[in-house]
C-alpha cells in the first residue's frame, strides 16, 4: 500500500533529489520548504513519514520534530533528520526532540531507500 | 554524460546557490554595519550549509570541500565563539566570490574549475584557529567510506564511490560519543535512535521511555493551537518559479493578440456592424487587461540590481580609501526583466564613477567642511509611464571648467561652441566618447570609456540620461527608461506611399507648414535644409530622400508635415508626407538580413494587417549626420523658448471616445459636464435632443465625427459636455470623462484631421485635441449663425 512521505528542506534541489530517490518505493512524496510550512502541511493531511533537514529558516528540523510529536496523530510517525557530519551534537538533540533516526548528507539513494523501507515496510 | 535529471538538479542548485550567496553578501554587510539581527547569522550560516549539503549530494566535491571550511568558521560565529570583524567579513566576501566563480564554471563548463583556493582556505582556517581551538566541534570521523553522492549515483549507478571527502579541519581528536545517545544500529551514514520507533509498530515501552513521544498530547501543545490560527501560507504555496522562456513566449503571444485585436477593432469600426461593436469593445478591454497582466509577471523590482550595490560600494570605496554611505529609496520599483538586465551594467558603472570621481577623499571632504563619509543616494520611482532612476552624490560635482578644457584639448567640440556652453550643457559633455577628467586613471572607473557607453546603452532601450551638477555640492544623474520594450505607443506617418511607425518616446512635437509659407520658411545652410522654429534652426531630414522613396506629387502637396524628434541629444525635424494616428504597436525584431540597417528599429503589424517598419530615430539622425552636440545646445534653448513663449499652462478636460486614445479639450470650451440618462433622449427629426434647463439641447455624438466614425456604445447615463455660446447650448456625447488637468501644454499644432484640431503632450502622452467648434459646425451648421 502506498504511503505518503513528507520531505522538508529549504533547498529545492535537495527536495527534488530525495523525491527522485524515493520514486522506486512507490510512495507519494509531498514537499515543504521549511518547518513552519511542513507543520501546516502535516496538519492538513496525515503523512506516514517525515524526512527533514535540520537547518532551515522559519522553523528548523528539531523544532518541527518537537511540534509534530505534540500532535497526537504524529506521536508515532517516524521522523528522519537529514544532517551533516559536522553536527555530532545533533544526535543528542535529535533524540531529545523525538526523532526516529538520522541520515548524513551526502547520502546515496540506496541508503535512503534502505532507511525508508525499514521504517515503512510495505 | 550527465543525465537530464542531474542537469536539472544542477540548474536548480545554481539558481539557489547564486541567490543564497547574494543574500549572504547582504547579510555580511549588514553584520558589518551593525544592522544585523539574530536571524542574520543563522541565514549566513545556512547559505553555506545548503551549498555544502547539496553540492555533496550532487557529487560536486571540490565545492563541497570549500563550502565545508566556510561552514566551520560560520558555525563558530553563529555559536558566538567568534566575533565578526572587518578582516573576517572581507575574507568571507572573497570566499563568496570564490564560490560564485566555481558556480559559474559549473554553469559554463560543467566542472568547478581549477582555480586554486588553497590560500583562501588556509586564511579561513587561520581565522577560526584564533579562538579556543579545543572547543571547536569537529566532524564525525569517516570510518566508513564516504557514501557515493546521490546524484552521481543516479547518473551512473555503477559508479564506484569517489574518494572520501576528508574534512580539512579535523586535526584535534573527536569528542567521544556522549553516553546519553546510545544507538541501536548505525553506520557512518545513517542510524536510528535506540529509544525511538525504528519500526512502524514501536513497543509501548519504547514510546513511554522516550519522553517526547506520547500518545496524549502534553500540555506544551497549547502554543501549537495558537500558532495554527496565526500560521500563514508558506512562500511555496503562494509563489512558483517560472521559466523565463515561458514568460517571453507569453509576452510574444500577447503581442500577437494585440495585433489581432487592433485589426478586428479597426475592421469592425469601419464596417459599422453594430452587433459586433460591443464584442470588439470587450475584446479590446480584455486584451488590454491581459497585456497588463502578462507584463506584470515579467516585472521585477529594481532591487534585483541594487542588492549588489552595497557590496560594490564597499569594495570600491575601500579600494580608493574613501568613506561612502549608500542609501536607496524605491527598491521595490518594478521594471520589465529585459530592462532590468539592460540597466545593470550602466548603473554599476555610474555608481563606480560617482565614488571615483564624485565623492572626495575624507581629508578633502573635511577641508571642505563636509562630513567624512560621502553620501550616495539612489532613488527609483514610476512617473508618466516611465521609470526614473536618480543617482545622487554629495561630492565635488562635475568640474565644468576642466571638462570644457578636456573637450577642447581633445578636439571633441569646436571652441566657439564651448564658449557658448552653459554649465549644464558642459556637464553633459561627460557623455562624449573619449573624455576622461580623472586626474589619475584608476582601475575603478576605467580609462574614459564608460559614460558614453552608459548613455548609448540606456538610449538603446529607449531611455535618456541627464546629468546635473553643482560645484562642491554634488552631482545628480537622472535616468528615464520605459517600463517595457515589447509593446510601445507609436505615431504612424506616411512617406512615399509607405507607412512608418515612430516610437512616441522620441516624439517632441508635430508641425504643419502650409504650402504657401513652406518655401519661405525652409532655408538651406551649407546645403542642409533647416526650418526656423521659434527663432531656432531645426535641421530637417526628408524621410523620402533618406530612404530613396518616391517624392510626393508637388501638385497634391498642400503642406509640409514635420515631426520633431529627439534622440541621442539631437533634435531634428523629419519631413513626411502625412501624419496618422498614434497606436500601441508590438515591436518585432527585423530578420538577420535586415538588422544591419541603421534607420530601422524593427517592424510591426498595423491594424489593417499591413507591415510597417519602425524608424530608429537615433539611427536616422546618425545616418543623416545631424550634428549632435550643437543640437544639445539647441534642445536646451528650445526648451527655454518653449517655456517663454509657447507653453501656456492650460486646464484641459481629458475624456475618451470609444476605444480611441485619450482626447482633450480646453476646459474653457466645456461649459458644464452632465450625466443624462438615455431614457431622457428624444428624437427630433434626425437629431437626438434632451430637455435641459428649459431648453432643447441637441446632442452630438462625438464618435461619429472622428476618423473611423462608428457608433461607439454609449454609457448610460451618457456623459455629456455642454458647450454654450450666445445663450445657445449643444451637448457633446463622449464615452467617459477621465480627468481635468492643469498642464503646461507643450505642443499645439494645427494638424487638421477630421474633428481634431491638433495634438498636445499631456502628462507625457500625446493627446489629440478635439476640434469642438468644427464638430459643432458639422453637426449643427446653424449653431454659430447669429
Amino acid at each position: 500500500m502506498s504511503k505518503t512521505i513528507m520531505t522538508v528542506d529549504d533547498a529545492t534541489t535537495m527536495r527534488r533529489m530525495i523525491a527522485f530517490a524515493l520514486k522506486p518505493t512507490g510512495h507519494a512524496v509531498v514537499e515543504a520548504p521549511d518547518g513552519r510550512a511542513a507543520l501546516d502541511l502535516a496538519r492538513s493531511r496525515q503523512v506516514d513519514l517525515v524526512i527533514t533537514d535540520v537547518n532551515m529558516p522559519n522553523m528548523g528540523g528539531l523544532e518541527l520534530t518537537k511540534e509534530l510529536r505534540a500532535i497526537p496523530s504524529y506521536a508515532r510517525v517516524p521522523i528522519i533528520l537529514l544532517t551533516t557530519e559536522s553536527d555530532p551534537e545533533m544526535k543528542n538533540k535529535g533524540r531529545a526532540a523525538g526523532a526516529t533516526g538520522w541520515i548524513v548528507k551526502p547520502f546515496n539513494p540506496e541508503q535512503l531507500v534502505a532507511v525508508v523501507s525499514r521504517v515503512l515496510p510495505n | 554524460m550527465k543525465s537530464s535529471l542531474q542537469q536539472q538538479l544542477i540548474a536548480d542548485f545554481l539558481i539557489e546557490s547564486f541567490e543564497g550567496l547574494d543574500q549572504f553578501d547582504q547579510d555580511l554587510l549588514g553584520l558589518e554595519q551593525g544592522s544585523a539581527d539574530g536571524e542574520t547569522l543563522n541565514r549566513i550560516f545556512r547559505a553555506i550549509h545548503s551549498i555544502k549539503g547539496t553540492a555533496g549530494c550532487l557529487g560536486i566535491q571540490r565545492m563541497e570541500k570549500v563550502a565545508h571550511v566556510g561552514e566551520n568558521l560560520l558555525s563558530l560565529m553563529r555559536e558566538g565563539r567568534l566575533k565578526a570583524n572587518k578582516d573576517i567579513i572581507s575574507t568571507l566576501l572573497k570566499y563568496a566570490d570564490a564560490l560564485r566563480e566555481m558556480l559559474r564554471n559549473l554553469e559554463q563548463s560543467g566542472t568547478e574549475g581549477t582555480t586554486d583556493h588553497s590560500a583562501l582556505i588556509a586564511r579561513l582556517q587561520e581565522l577560526q584557529g584564533e579562538p579556543s581551538v579545543a572547543s571547536t566541534p569537529s566532524p564525525a570521523p569517516s570510518s566508513a567510506p564516504a557514501p557515493a553522492p546521490a546524484a552521481a549515483a543516479i547518473a551512473t549507478p555503477e559508479t564506484v564511490a569517489p574518494e572520501a571527502v576528508t574534512p580539512p579541519v579535523s586535526t584535534e581528536p573527536n569528542p567521544p560519543p556522549t553516553s546519553a545517545a546510545p544507538t541501536a544500529e548505525e553506520d557512518a551514514a545513517w542510524g536510528f535512535f535506540s529509544d525511538a520507533p525504528a519500526a512502524p509498530a514501536p513497543s509501548a515501552a519504547a514510546a513511554v521511555e522516550s519522553a517526547p513521544i506520547s500518545a496524549t498530547p502534553p500540555t506544551s501543545s497549547a502554543p501549537t493551537v495558537e500558532r495554527e490560527t496565526t500560521s500563514r501560507g508558506s512562500i511555496a504555496d503562494s509563489a512558483i518559479r517560472v521559466d523565463v522562456g515561458h514568460l517571453d513566449k507569453l509576452m510574444n503571444l500577447v503581442g500577437e493578440l494585440v495585433l489581432a485585436r487592433n485589426q478586428i477593432v479597426q475592421h469592425i469600426r469601419s464596417s459599422r456592424d453594430s452587433a459586433m461593436l460591443p464584442v470588439a469593445q470587450r475584446l479590446n478591454l480584455i486584451t488590454t487587461e491581459l497585456q497588463e497582466g502578462v507584463m506584470k509577471t515579467r516585472m521585477q523590482p529594481i532591487d534585483n540590481v541594487w542588492a549588489k550595490f552595497p557590496r560594490i560600494v564597499r569594495d570600491v570605496s575601500q579600494e580608493l580609501g574613501k568613506v561612502v554611505r549608500l542609501e536607496m529609496e524605491g527598491r521595490n520599483t518594478e521594471l520589465d526583466r529585459t530592462i532590468i538586465e539592460a540597466i545593470k551594467d550602466p548603473l554599476t558603472h555610474i555608481l563606480r564613477n560617482s565614488i571615483d570621481h564624485g565623492i572626495e577623499s575624507p581629508a578633502k571632504r573635511r577641508a571642505a567642511g563636509k562630513s567624512e563619509a560621502g553620501l550616495l543616494y539612489l532613488r527609483a520611482f514610476h512617473e508618466g509611464g516611465q521609470v526614473n532612476i536618480e543617482i545622487m552624490d554629495d561630492g565635488a560635482g562635475v568640474n565644468t571648467a576642466r571638462v570644457k578644457e578636456k573637450a577642447l584639448q581633445k578636439g571633441l567640440v569646436p571652441p566657439e561652441q564651448i564658449a557658448r556652453m552653459s554649465d549644464r550643457e558642459a556637464c553633459n559633455l561627460i557623455f562624449l566618447p573619449g573624455l576622461s577628467t580623472a586626474e589619475k586613471i584608476s582601475n575603478v572607473s576605467g580609462r574614459g570609456v564608460g559614460m558614453d557607453v552608459v548613455k548609448t546603452n540606456i538610449e538603446k532601450i529607449g531611455g535618456s540620461v541627464d546629468v546635473q551638477s553643482e560645484a562642491g555640492q554634488g552631482t545628480t544623474i537622472k535616468i528615464k527608461i520605459p517600463l517595457t520594450l515589447a509593446i510601445i505607443p507609436a505615431l504612424t506617418v506616411r512617406s512615399g506611399g509607405e507607412r512608418f511607425a515612430i516610437p512616441q518616446v522620441n516624439l517632441l512635437e508635430l508641425l504643419r507648414v502650409e504650402s504657401g509659407s513652406a518655401e519661405n520658411s525652409i532655408e538651406n545652410i551649407f546645403d542642409a535644409p533647416v526650418y526656423r522654429l521659434r527663432g531656432k534652426l531645426l535641421p530637417l531630414v526628408f524621410l523620402n530622400r533618406v530612404l530613396s522613396l518616391e517624392p510626393p506629387d508637388p501638385s497634391t502637396l498642400t503642406s509640409l508635415n514635420i515631426v520633431v524628434l529627439q534622440a541621442d541629444g539631437r533634435l531634428f525635424g523629419l519631413v513626411v508626407d502625412s501624419v496618422s494616428d498614434t497606436e500601441e504597436i508590438v515591436v518585432k525584431p527585423l530578420g538577420k538580413q535586415l538588422s544591419g540597417l541603421t534607420c530601422f528599429a524593427g517592424a510591426t503589424i498595423m491594424g489593417d494587417g499591413q507591415v510597417a517598419l519602425i524608424l530608429d530615430v537615433m539611427g536616422l539622425a546618425q545616418h543623416a549626420q545631424v550634428a549632435a552636440v550643437e543640437r544639445t545646445a539647441v534642445s536646451a534653448k528650445t526648451e527655454e523658448a518653449q517655456t517663454d513663449e509657447q507653453t501656456r499652462r492650460q486646464t484641459l478636460l481629458l475624456f475618451s471616445v470609444g476605444d480611441r486614445p485619450r482626447m482633450a479639450m480646453t476646459l474653457s470650451e466645456a461649459g458644464r459636464l452632465e450625466e443624462i440618462p438615455r431614457a431622457k433622449v428624444e428624437r427630433a427629426g434626425r437629431r437626438e435632443v434632451v430637455q435641459y434647463r428649459g431648453q432643447i439641447l441637441p446632442l452630438i455624438r462625438v464618435a461619429q465625427h472622428l476618423p473611423g466614425g462608428g457608433e461607439d456604445p454609449i454609457a448610460d447615463p451618457m456623459h455629456v459636455v455642454v458647450y454654450s455660446e450666445q445663450g445657445r447650448s449643444v451637448g457633446l456625447v463622449v464615452s467617459n470623462i477621465e480627468d481635468i488637468v492643469e498642464d503646461a501644454v507643450r505642443v499645439e499644432h494645427r494638424i487638421s484631421r477630421d474633428g481634431i484640431v491638433g495634438s498636445a503632450v499631456v502628462h507625457g502622452r500625446v493627446t489629440d485635441l478635439l476640434d469642438v467648434k468644427g464638430i459643432i459646425r458639422e453637426a449643427e451648421p446653424a449653431f454659430f449663425e447669429s
